[in-house]
């Protein structure tokens, strides 16, 4: 029994229940319509950006950049559309627009993660690094530290509503979800990510998958930027700055190995509960500042520790 | 698969059937139970905000009011999730350091909707439709006022200073009525000090001791700084240090300091006679302020929706006379 509920990949799910019914009884409103409503719309922008990390995970790699992508494309969306001083502000295309550069934007940023990685055969940890110590620093410069508010209803929408959120988050993560599970190239991006050389050995373009699976980081970074600007309304050039171990933690909790070659989108949708769910029931019940962090660090360990136990276990 | 419905069933029946008090958000449904009041604060990084904490814990513990504390860890999203976390508890009134003027703005307005009074300590937000009511200090007059005494203890010297300023974070609205008061002071006094750095930081200790090196080595002249929070004062103390310019007032190469805040480093630097002056914010007038602006609010009232705290200047001067009230004096008794 314990044997087949470690096996199960709906074990974070199960916690999730489990964290929910333990803690629902002593938290005020974490059970309301009203904190549903809260805790998938805080879900909704994580899940996309983790949704990317696992595919860069399951390649193998890393993408540590994600935040500063958010920052960037946020800050040259806002210089776009923003109603004061934007290049298009006042015209109905601001927004549109603004999308396309934001998605074409951390697309750019992911490609030279890719290209850095696969041509100059350089660790993608220090990659990803450099690449978020510049693009965090360019974005900072390019706003002056200043935020862009002012930006198109149109837009803001997109994030500041749930009902257009969630679809978005749920529509990334569903296609991601079959691209990697009816689709060649998800096949490929796991044969890459379990051995390399095996895979271009099989025919496999090692190369272009890996490029391909950090352009879609970007991308979803990107994305994940459109919601969390939107839900502020504002462009930021520090927007996600510390988001990152929310996104690599959901993501590694879900189940999604830090050594590549297995991850689930449907992993990480449970991965990113459990954390937003965590957050949430720790705020709602008052706790300090420190208390949280503490608490969250020690369950984020436990469940990874759960995790190293569980493989060994069944790799043995 | 059936596994799975299994576990998404019971989830929709715990989600459905816990919730035992439902009632909109922000109605004040028990008049005999204490007051609660959700603290959110951007962060606790610096002494500053610290002492503001505690000065509104100890103002709500005093009128027996409960509190809810969140901090954002300097991140505005997970400001706007804690807001809505208050909003779900139904607090009878929030509290709130936004990390911006501008971010800030949904989460007045999600308060708002809610009808719950919510109350910007030390940070006023930015133009638009949220109503909320700015307890704050007047950056650009303190900030002028404590420049205008540096340059009257400069001009002592009978030379022209060459001046360096540490700026703060543009996008907080006080750290640009800092920047304004001191340029309103140097610009009336061009024969007595010229500004020759101008160091971003935004509000950064290791930005500002590269920044602070960097002007030092450009204008090895430099002999009057302030800075736009006197956390910094330890980055401009190991810089100074660095450059050999680090003196006592009255000794000769000493460079003219002044801050504002009015933390537990100005305090000690104020007495050893190393810090000139330096603008203090009252905190505990801004606590006292931000709470009761909660209970007038829910009574009814119709407050100005920036309540002023005129703060004042400690220098060598009056530092016997104005310690008392420092809140950075008290800070390190404790």
């Amino acid at each position: 029994m314990t044997r087949r509920l470690l096996q199960s990949q709906y074990l974070v799910l199960l916690f999730c229940g489990v964290l929910f019914a333990a803690l629902a009884p002593f938290t005020p409103g974490l059970a309301s319509a009203h904190n549903f409503a809260n805790l998938l719309g805080n879900l909704a922008p994580l899940l996309v950006v983790a949704v990317g990390q696992t595919l860069v995970l399951i390649v193998g790699g890393i993408d540590l950049s994600v935040t500063s992508t958010i920052a960037l494309t946020s800050v040259v969306g806002g210089f776009v559309m923003n109603g004061d001083t934007g290049w298009l502000r006042g015209s109905p295309a601001a927004a549109p627009i603004a999308l396309i550069v934001m998605l074409g934007l951390g697309g750019l940023v992911g490609a030279f993660n890719g290209l850095a990685v696969t041509r100059l055969r350089m660790p993608a940890f220090m990659v990803t690094l450099t690449t978020m110590m510049f693009v965090s620093g360019f974005a900072i410069w390019l706003a002056q530290s200043r935020n862009l508010p002012n930006l198109p209803a149109a837009f803001t929408v997109l994030g500041s509503r749930l009902w257009f959120a969630l679809p978005i988050a749920a529509t990334l993560a569903g296609f991601t979800h079959l691209l990697l599970t009816r689709s060649l190239f998800g096949h490929w991006l796991r044969a890459v990510g379990s051995n390399a050389r095996t895979a271009h050995v099989s025919g496999v373009p090692v190369n272009a998958v890996v490029i391909a699976a950090y352009v879609a980081s970007g991308v979803l970074a990107a994305s994940a930027s459109v919601l969390y600007t939107g839900r502020l309304e504002t462009s930021s050039p520090v927007l996600g700055q510390r988001i990152l171990l929310d996104v690599i933690g959901a993501t590694v909790i879900g189940g999604t190995s830090l050594f590549g070659g297995k991850g689930k989108v449907l992993w990480t949708v449970f991965g990113v509960l459990f954390l937003t769910l965590l957050d949430n029931a720790l705020n709602l019940l008052g706790l300090s500042h420190f208390t949280i962090m503490m608490v969250k660090g020690g369950v984020i360990l436990l469940a990874a520790l759960l995790d190293t136990a569980r493989t060994r276990w069944l790799t043995a | 698969m059936k596994k799975l419905h299994a576990v998404f069933l019971f989830l929709a029946l715990v989600l459905t059937g816990c919730d035992k008090s439902e009632s909109s958000p922000g109605s004040n449904t028990a008049n005999s139970k204490p007051l609660s009041i959700g603290i959110a604060f951007e962060t606790l990084q610096t002494e500053y905000w610290v002492a503001g904490y505690e000065a509104i814990k100890a103002e709500a513990a005093k009128r027996g009011f409960t509190v809810v504390e969140a901090v954002a860890d300097s991140d505005a999203n997970r400001q706007f999730e804690q807001v809505k976390n208050f909003i779900t508890r139904q607090v009878d009134g929030i509290i709130l350091v936004p990390k911006d003027a501008s971010t800030c703005l949904p989460m007045i307005k999600a308060a708002n909707a809610a009808n719950i009074p919510i109350v910007l300590f030390n940070r006023p937000a930015g133009k638009g439709d949220a109503k909320s009511v700015a307890v704050v200090a007047d950056n650009f007059a303190l900030t002028k006022e404590t420049v205008t005494y540096m340059i009257s203890e400069a001009k002592k010297s009978g030379k022209k200073h060459q001046a360096m300023v540490l700026l703060g974070d543009l996008g907080d609205i006080n750290a640009i009525g800092r920047r304004d008061g001191f340029d309103a002071a140097v610009k009336e006094a061009p024969e007595i000090v010229e500004v020759v750095a101008r160091v971003p930081t935004e509000w950064n200790q290791e930005k500002a001791q590269a920044g602070m090196v960097n002007a030092l080595q450009a204008h090895p002249d430099i002999s009057f700084i302030f800075t736009s929070s006197d956390f910094l004062l330890p980055s401009i103390v190991s810089a100074l240090k660095g450059a050999a310019k680090y003196h006592r007032i009255g000794a000769t190469g000493h460079v003219l300091l002044g801050g504002f805040d009015g933390d537990a480093t100005a305090f000690a630097m104020l007495k050893d006679g190393y810090l000139d002056a330096t603008g203090v914010q009252d905190v505990y007038f801004e606590a006292q302020q931000s709470v009761q602006a909660i209970v007038d609010l829910r009574a009814g009232k119709q407050l100005p929706e920036v309540i002023r705290d005129p703060g004042f200047v400690i220098h060598q001067g009056n530092s016997k006379e104005k310690a008392a009230q420092m809140w950075g004096a008290n800070a390190r008794k404790k």
